[in-house]
């Protein structure tokens, strides 16, 4: 398992060929990418303790929800230009369902609670992005 | 005393971070956020109303636990503590 936050990128079919446990049937892939909405680039910010040790919750809690047998979790930091991955989560699962559900329960946390901002950089200057679960944002589990 | 107070995201871009404070003992974690903000007055105004109340959508964490805005006048800080502030999260 694979739980960071760094500024580099990340060779995905490396982790790909590392969830293959044993008895593995399905590895689903998300990967957030720095989508063109008129910016020059993103700058991404973290709080890195905590939200490391945030991510290491939520891939904990997903393997437990949905028998997951691997999990990798790497958000991105620093600046980040059209196009470039922002997060790439890795799981892996006996079946497919546990996959889907898996890997959507970790983007879906991720966004909910994880200390972790982006500034869309434009010509005229730069707007963060707007959380999407006001206060109820970046409250430790249990 | 010691207390480090660290701001994250436009906060940061208004008050700057990782400002280490020497607070009077029984200081609350609300007063120190106060004085800390108030060198500028759009930052303040980002953290704190117009009845100097934390805006509705402030997150506070004491060494990485999160305080309750509501709490932050009767919680104590303490040697070494490390207080974060920062708006809702926004990451994947």
């Amino acid at each position: 398992m694979v739980i960071r936050v760094q500024k580099e990128d990340v060779d995905i079919g490396a982790l790909i060929t590392g969830a293959k446990k044993h008895g593995t049937g399905a590895v689903v892939v998300f990967d957030g990418i720095v989508r063109d909405d008129d910016i020059t680039e993103m700058e991404l910010e973290a709080y890195e303790d905590v939200a490391v040790a945030e991510m290491e919750k939520i891939a904990a809690e997903a393997t437990r929800l949905h028998n997951l047998l691997h999990v990798d979790i790497i958000h991105r930091i620093g600046r980040l230009s059209i196009g470039e991955n922002i997060l790439i989560i890795v799981v892996s699962a006996g079946h497919r369902p546990e996959a889907y559900a898996g890997s959507r329960y970790i983007i879906e946390e991720i966004k909910k609670s994880v200390p972790i901002w982006k500034k869309e950089l434009t010509k005229d200057g730069g707007r963060w992005v707007p959380g999407e679960h006001g206060h109820g944002a970046g409250k430790p589990r249990k | 005393m010691s207390v480090k107070v660290r701001f994250f995201a436009r906060f940061r871009e208004l008050l700057g971070t990782d400002i280490v404070t020497e607070p009077k003992a029984g200081t609350s974690l609300a007063a120190l956020v106060s004085g800390i903000a108030q060198k500028n007055k759009e930052g303040y105004d980002a953290i704190f109303d117009e009845q100097g109340s934390f805006r509705e959508f402030v997150i506070l964490m004491r060494n990485g636990k999160r305080v309750e805005t509501a709490d932050a006048g009767k919680t104590i800080v303490a040697d070494g503590d490390e207080i974060a502030v920062f708006p809702p999260v926004a990451g994947g």
